[in-house]
């Protein structure tokens, strides 16, 4: 404790007493008589401005720099998202004119024909090529107002999978989220708290579109797992939903590539 | 008036010249401020009290940087780094306290 209680009692440099008390041995006046005019003091204080000014610069420059160099990070995502956004259009584009082509070669005889309305009718069950027709559409969205810190009153990767599997339970033959087409290859996560469906980052709302038949799907998802897990997730954490039935509804095509798997069973 | 001259033609120097610390000294300065700044409230206080001494000055004003620097190097050294700056950040910062409140009583008297 001593040291802390000379530190509170003599805080001035016990220096400047010695000095004093030598000079008055000596017989001189304590202090010299331009005291406010000592070239020390004011090359003191010259360098402890010096000091200031270049500890707040450097401060300002990093913290430019730390910003500018999130900014670029930031953009850097936006190309790259932008990028992916465009190849995917790319692979549609080509799928759908691989399609052209494989079905104006099958048109020309009436075995091709057969075998086109074939690979159609399995393309549509797979996904990948667009589907029209009457279904329902579920609309998921976050609790009007958000309160709980750690999001459960958000919609979470696990409320739209049992939305899913329950219009697949209710006889559903094709559904997207968000335009986004369910596959044989899809994955609902979440990353960072974003859910993410065939790897493409969602926000909400989230509309599910099914296509089946629109009076026996809207009922039996709502009287099937999937209804009885919103109505309880929407009691227990104010997440809003919504089912509606419509007479028209296209879902885009998915992608679909496969790089390892081959048709076929025994090794070729 | 000429310390505080002084004071001001610091900070101009260094908006003027733009000097940049070098990378491995900058953990330093925030540390040598408070050190430079306890010298120099001491030595305030000491023309006040009227016993000032230009030696005695600007050796405690470098010795105080210097240590300063040098405890907070250790510190890094042996992985305390963060701790002994608030160390010393506390002890320089009494100081400064208790000699600016000395001083307030001798400008004030109050």
């Amino acid at each position: 404790m001593s040291l802390l209680n000379d530190l509170f009692a003599k805080p001035l440099d016990p220096g400047y007493e010695d000095a004093a008390a030598r000079r008055r041995a000596a017989g001189e006046r304590p202090t010299s008589e331009r005291t406010w005019r000592s070239p020390a003091l004011a090359l003191g204080l010259v360098a402890l401005g010096l000091l200031l000014t270049m500890a707040v610069l450097q401060v300002r420059n990093t913290a430019s720099v730390v910003s500018s160099e999130r900014q670029g990070l930031i953009e850097q995502i936006h190309n790259e998202d932008a990028r992916v956004s465009r190849l995917q259009g790319e692979v549609s584009a080509l799928e759908a004119e691989v399609g052209e082509l494989e079905s104006d070669l099958l048109q020309n005889s009436a075995a091709g024909q057969q075998t086109r309305e074939e690979v159609e009718s399995l393309q549509a069950t797979t996904g990948a090529i667009a589907v029209t027709g009457p279904g329902v559409v579920v609309t998921v969205d976050d609790a009007e107002e958000q309160e709980a810190q750690d999001g459960t009153d958000r919609v979470l990767d696990l409320d739209l999978r049992m939305v899913v599997n329950g219009l697949w339970a209710a006889g559903a033959e094709a559904v997207a989220i968000n335009g986004q087409r369910i596959t044989p290859l899809t994955a609902i996560r979440s990353a960072q708290d974003v859910i993410q469906i065939n790897y493409r980052p969602m926000s909400a709302p989230y509309e599910v579109s099914a296509i089946g038949d629109p009076r026996s799907l809207a009922r039996d998802f709502g009287d099937g797992s999937g209804g009885e897990w919103l109505r309880r997730t929407a009691t227990s954490s104010g997440v809003r939903f919504d089912v509606s039935s419509d007479e028209s509804l296209t879902l885009p095509a998915g992608n679909t590539p496969l790089s390892y798997a081959v048709p076929g069973e025994g090794a070729p | 008036m000429i310390p505080l001259a002084g004071l001001l033609v610091g900070i101009l120097a260094g908006l003027y010249f733009d000097v940049s610390v070098p990378l491995e000294l900058q953990p330093y300065l925030p540390i040598a401020i408070v050190a430079a700044l306890d010298a120099v409230f001491g030595g305030i206080r000491a023309v006040i009290e009227g016993i000032f001494n230009d030696k005695v000055f600007v050796v405690s004003f470098i010795a105080n940087v210097l240590i300063a620097a040098f405890i907070v190097f250790l510190g890094d050294q042996l992985g305390v780094g963060s701790q002994l700056s608030t160390a010393v950040i506390v002890v320089l910062g009494i100081r400064i306290f208790t000699n600016v409140a000395t001083i307030r009583r001798h400008i004030f008297h109050a």
